[in-house]
């Protein structure tokens, strides 16, 4: 028994099953974060794209970005013999698709949680299926993904210009809010952590002070 | 109501990984998904569970930051939380790796609870946040997310597409410019260009890859200016 479960979870038609599950979970949590403002299990930067795409109705930023993400990882993911989650389901299926779908209208799926996990799972058994297709078809050195090396490097990089960005943002909200940035930026700097989430937070906190005090 | 949504999406999305995770020990033999970092902070913790728990639970802290914060989860619960903490859970029961994170059954069933019960902590977490210091968090992150789509994410690109060389560069700009014109925005015509020149480059010449990418994307751009009404504005 013990063997037969670990032979069915190794085999090569249950990856799209595995692909299918993971996606309805990352979408469904983008429907969350559509409807309440929380969820998506993305880097802060890449759901602003989504959000300013929500507050805006322009998509593209989003669209271009992730959906460049999602062929790109797709194509390496048989010829590596692994998938990247971070780029294809997170960033191509989370916020590439669900922007695609807003921008041609088709707010209903994700807005409804029970359809946003339905269209997950479709999709990534869809691309589980192409994935195995792919890895299958390909000769050992057929098909190269030239660039996306290069299109991963940038992404990476751009998510680092955030967090000045917000410290930017928070002096010029008010005086409050920018001291709040600086000394949560500051202190996420010595304890070597993300300063995007210090800066924020750092903010929050100060900005609480004003309103409450 | 978003608890137990929260619940639903951790476990699918947090079992599914985590049984991804353990197929990354059977590469080439099997198709994984995950990431090669989480293969190697998974291995960097040799199996000792205190190392597992403590590696997601800085990680976890992170996340937390910015869920209350900003609403967004951070990559890092699925790519380092989760694996790591089933992994730590199972690692209780049975010391040995190759019975346990090699093993792609009990991480699925092991890591859709841990997904659960992040992904509820997390939700929950957040919405302890009175709503004016939201408010904010929104206010202050709003500009400086249009400033990083237009125009740090294009010039970022673009930067990156001239480094790579000048068939790239050329076909990044000219893609990139075309892109800015019809969509008002550079970073997805910049994207195909790296990804058409770069294939030109390396091929030393067009090839059947780039043929197809050329014509899809040249069918792209115009239909999309077709439809955003570029074509009547230049007068046709």
């Amino acid at each position: 028994m013990q063997m037969q479960r670990q032979t069915l979870f190794l085999s090569n038609w249950f990856f799209p099953v595995l692909v299918g599950l993971a996606c309805a979970g990352i979408v469904g949590a983008t429907s969350m974060y559509i409807n309440f403002g929380i969820g998506a299990m993305n880097e802060i930067f890449i759901v602003q794209l989504l959000d300013a795409g929500l507050q805006s109705g322009d998509y593209a930023a989003a669209a271009g970005f992730a959906a460049g993400f999602l062929i790109a990882r797709v194509l390496e993911g048989p010829l590596v013999g692994l998938l990247d989650i971070g780029g294809s389901l997170m960033t191509g299926v989370g916020i590439g698709i669900p922007a695609l779908l807003l921008a041609s209208g088709y707010m209903f799926l994700l807005q409804d949680f029970w359809l946003a996990l339905g269209l997950g799972l479709l999709i990534g058994l869809i691309i589980g299926v192409a994935i195995i297709v792919i890895r299958k078809i390909i000769p050992e050195d057929g098909m190269s993904a030239s660039g996306t090396d290069i299109m991963m490097g940038a992404g990476n990089a751009l998510g680092r210009f955030l967090g000045p960005l917000i410290i930017l943002s928070a002096i010029q909200y008010g005086m409050l809010t920018g001291a709040g940035a600086i000394v949560g930026a500051g202190l996420f700097v010595y304890f070597k952590k993300s300063i995007i989430g210090g800066a924020i937070l750092g903010a929050m906190i100060f900005g609480a002070i004003g309103i409450y005090i | 109501m978003l608890i137990l949504y929260a619940i639903i999406v951790g476990f699918l999305a947090g079992a599914a990984v985590s049984a991804g995770a353990a197929r990354m020990y059977h590469i080439p033999q099997t198709q994984a998904m995950g990431a090669f970092r989480t293969l190697g902070e998974l291995n960097a913790c040799q199996g000792d569970r205190i190392s597992h728990f403590s590696f997601g639970f800085g990680f976890l802290l992170n996340s937390a930051a910015a869920a209350v914060s900003t609403g967004a989860l951070t990559q890092d619960v699925l790519h380092r939380v989760i694996p790591n903490f089933s992994a730590g859970i199972l690692l209780f029961k049975n010391k040995s790796i190759e019975e346990t994170l090699h093993n792609p059954y009990k991480m699925f069933v092991v890591g859709g609870f841990v997904g659960a019960a992040v992904l509820a902590f997390l939700v929950s977490l957040s919405s302890l946040v009175p709503t004016e210091v939201a408010g904010i968090a929104k206010e202050i992150l709003t500009p400086a997310a249009n400033l990083m789509i237009n125009p740090i994410m294009p010039i970022v690109f673009l930067l990156a597409a001239l480094d790579a060389g000048k068939i790239t560069g050329t076909w990044a700009v000219i893609f990139g410019g075309l892109a800015h014109i019809i969509m008002g925005n550079g970073t997805p015509g910049i994207i195909l260009g790296i990804l058409i020149g770069q294939s030109i480059a390396d091929n030393k010449g067009l090839n059947k890859t780039s043929i197809i990418m050329i014509t899809i994307s040249v069918l792209l751009f115009i239909s999309i200016a077709y439809f955003r009404g570029i074509f009547a504005k230049l007068g046709f």
